[in-house]
């Protein structure tokens, strides 16, 4: 009898523990509006509780490289998960979950459009940007703009914000006059009727393919787990999400 | 010519009191202002001055009055011209001997009188020696020949020689004489010193626990029983014995005094009692 | 040169944002030092907010008063078409706000070593307060004076938690050297980083160091 109870104890510990089994995921600023669904779906099926930490893909890269605890890392470019694969700190190689879209958002003007009169003009004094340094979204503004031939004229408007977050913030409270954030942010459910936007010719800057990497720390930590939720990100489920916040998915 | 009533609430170590004091001074009087530490002395200047407000009172030179507290008149201290000598001499210690006698200058003044107090309280050779570098003698002149320099309507010196040894304690009090008979201006000296008392002031004010005990001239307060035998504080340093006479030597105000007694006038005497 | 145009931002930042405090901390010193009002403690209180709010906290209601929108910021944009957030401006003002403490405080314990008897002595002899401040008090706390400059500078310098939030981080004109290390950094420039980083650690210990040699040297009263 004695044996029994014991044997009770031990699976249902187990149990307990794999329905409270916790795995933090790194996620790129742009992608925090769909990842909220994506997560609520994979706890729904699984049972394991998602923890998401938000912020520029170069941030999170520098945390990940300095031993931070992630299990999964979703950038908003492939070059850091690159760099990571290739600092032996991944599990498997990157693969490309989404492709990311530019777009120009105001709350404050009433008409928008990326025309190069339109942004040189003094009626826009302010334009918010993800900090190219560290945002891929940033990086592919700033390439825009050259494209354009308007960033020499514009540079000294520009306001460097911390990722797309703090972009979509300044935005939103009116602090600039626009900004280029990600697509997905004005699809998300919040956002929607909050403002205009319009989107940026694809032609002027490179596709923004955003990969996702297992790390090294999740196979260690969380094998079942990190890996489960790697997986879970192909799904048809989390792709139409994923589609619905405006990302491509091939 | 001045005319002073005090009235203030003073807390001392026993206990609280009451400084009530009315004063009238002419032109050429040298006040002593003499009590016991804690009665009140210091704080008589200070409303003089301005630097303190009486409870109630009326203080008036001449045709004005400094404060009355029944018209809510109040003069600032820059508004009466009045020299104060602190205890503590407040020499300025980023000026120099002279500019802090030309700090003093009002606007427009003669700086004659720079060099002629320079001359009399014998700084000259000094006049470009920060304060830190005099001696306490020197530091106490700089400090009178300071107040002077405006030629204020009355001088108050706060327990000026206080720190000074009897030697130049005694100069001082000449320097302070000269001061006096060269610009004749009225002056009241806060002193527990006795030899301040006689040698410079012609009136005394005694002064306890806030009130005038008694006032006139030192020899009107200080020599009215002549039969009295002379009365003093000492401390007995020691005592021998010499053929049935005792020897005490006793030590009074810096001076050793050597006093016999015979047998039968010693009873009950222990040494280092006070007496 | 770009990679020193950060340093050179700090160091504009502190040479313009000392004298301002100076012109205010002064007089807010010798409030607190002298005054004899009721309400002083709370003055005290608000002067010393700045030392212990985070600076996210400033940061944060600055870039509300200032945005476009904010109390301050429209009545700035409609009276004088402009807008301080995001510009070096809004740095200076940030400055003045977070190191008032670190000035006023300095110079209030240099006004309260005075002794009293030297400020009277000053009004006996006639000298308006005006004149005794200028003419006895402020010569006599030089060395409140230095490490209120000192400290002030180091601090501004330094500080970068206020500025990441106001400042929007932009090269040549907000981007100081604090941000562009932190900018470096996550960028994983490392070279770049220790470029700025080695400079201003050198500065501030010099610093320091001018700072407690020339103390040194005064004694009290």
């Amino acid at each position: 009898m004695r044996k029994l109870y014991l044997i009770i104890i031990i699976l249902t510990g187990m149990g307990i523990r794999l329905y409270c089994e916790k795995i933090t995921v790194a996620v790129a600023a742009n992608v925090q509006y769909a990842f909220e669904d994506i997560s609520t779906e994979f706890t729904k099926e699984t049972g394991i509780e998602v923890v998401p930490i938000i912020g520029s893909s170069g941030k999170l890269t520098t945390q990940i490289k300095n031993g931070a605890p992630f299990e999964v890392f979703l950038s908003a470019d492939t070059k850091y998960p690159e760099a990571i694969f290739n600092d032996k700190l991944a599990s498997e190689e990157p693969f490309i979950y989404a492709c990311g879209s530019l777009v120009l958002w105001s709350a404050k003007l009433k008409e928008i459009n990326c025309s190069p009169e339109y942004l040189e003009s003094d009626r826009i004094k302010k334009i918010a940007i993800a900090n190219p340094d560290t945002a891929p979204y940033g990086r592919a503004t700033i390439e825009f703009f050259k494209n354009i031939g308007i960033y020499e004229k514009i540079s000294s408007k520009l306001v460097y914000c911390e990722s797309i977050s703090q972009a979509n913030q300044y935005i939103l409270s009116e602090a600039v006059d626009l900004g280029f954030t990600s697509k997905s942010t004005v699809m998300a459910s919040d956002m929607k009727g909050k403002g205009k936007w319009t989107e940026v010719n694809e032609s002027t800057y490179s596709a923004i393919d955003q990969s996702a990497v297992l790390l090294k720390y999740g196979t260690d930590n969380h094998p079942e787990g990190s890996k489960k939720f790697y997986k879970f990100l192909k799904s048809k489920k989390a792709v139409s999400i994923l589609e619905n916040y405006g990302y491509i998915v091939k | 010519m001045f005319e002073i009533k005090l009235k203030k609430r003073l807390s001392g170590t026993g206990g609280d009191f009451d400084l009530n004091l009315n004063l009238s001074i002419v032109e050429d009087d040298f006040i002593s202002l003499f009590g016991p530490s804690g009665s009140g002395k210091t704080t008589v200047l200070r409303c003089i001055a301005g630097l303190t407000d009486p409870d109630e009172g009326f203080i008036k030179f001449g045709n004005k009055v400094w404060f009355d507290s029944v018209k809510k008149i109040n003069l600032t201290p820059q508004e009466r011209n009045v020299g104060l000598v602190f205890q503590e001499y407040a020499l300025f210690p980023h000026f120099t001997v002279r500019e802090n006698l030309e700090y003093a200058l009002d606007k427009g003044q003669d700086r004659k009188i720079i060099d002629e107090l320079l001359y009399i309280s014998d700084l000259k050779e000094l006049s470009d020696s920060k304060p830190q570098r005099l001696s306490g003698g020197q530091k106490q002149r700089l400090a009178l020949a300071r107040a002077f320099v405006r030629k204020p309507s009355i001088l108050l010196l706060d327990e000026p020689m206080c720190a000074l040894d009897r030697s130049t304690r005694r100069k001082i009090q000449i320097e302070i004489l000269k001061l006096y008979k060269r610009y004749n201006i009225p002056i009241i000296i806060v002193s527990h010193d006795m030899t301040d008392v006689f040698k410079l002031a012609q009136k005394t004010v005694m002064l306890e626990n806030g009130k005038i005990m008694n006032s006139g001239t030192f020899s009107e307060m200080f020599n009215k029983e002549s039969d009295r035998k002379s009365e003093f504080v000492g401390e007995i340093i020691s005592v021998q014995k010499n053929n049935g006479i005792y020897i005490f030597t006793i030590l009074v105000n810096e001076n050793l005094i050597k006093l016999s007694v015979s047998d039968n006038e010693i009873e009950n005497i222990n040494t280092s009692q006070k007496s | 040169m770009e990679i020193l145009s950060p340093l050179w931002l700090s160091f504009k930042l502190s040479i313009i944002a000392v004298p301002l405090l100076l012109l205010t901390g002064v007089p807010a010193a010798y409030f607190l030092a002298f005054s004899k009002s009721r309400f002083k403690h709370i003055w005290e209180a608000v002067v010393s907010l700045p030392l212990v709010l985070p600076p996210s906290v400033i940061g944060f209601y600055l870039v509300l008063l200032f945005s476009p929108n904010g109390y301050i910021g429209s009545v700035l944009k409609s009276v004088l078409d402009v807008q301080l957030l995001f510009s070096f401006p809004i740095l200076v003002i940030g400055a003045v706000i977070f190191n008032f403490p670190f000035m006023v405080n300095s110079i209030k314990a240099g006004f309260e070593s005075i002794p009293a008897y030297l400020i009277e002595a000053s009004y006996t002899l006639g000298k308006s307060k005006k004149e005794t401040l200028l003419k006895i008090m402020i010569p006599n706390i030089k060395p409140a004076f230095l490490t209120g400059i000192v400290l002030c500078f180091a601090h501004t310098v330094g500080e970068f938690g206020v500025i990441l939030m106001i400042g929007g981080n932009i090269p040549g004109s907000t981007r100081v050297a604090s941000v562009a290390i932190y900018n470096e950094v996550e960028a994983l420039n490392y070279n770049a980083a220790h470029f700025h980083s080695l400079i201003l650690l050198s500065v501030s210990f010099i610093m320091l160091l001018i700072l407690y040699t020339v103390n040194r040297k005064y004694k009290g009263f």
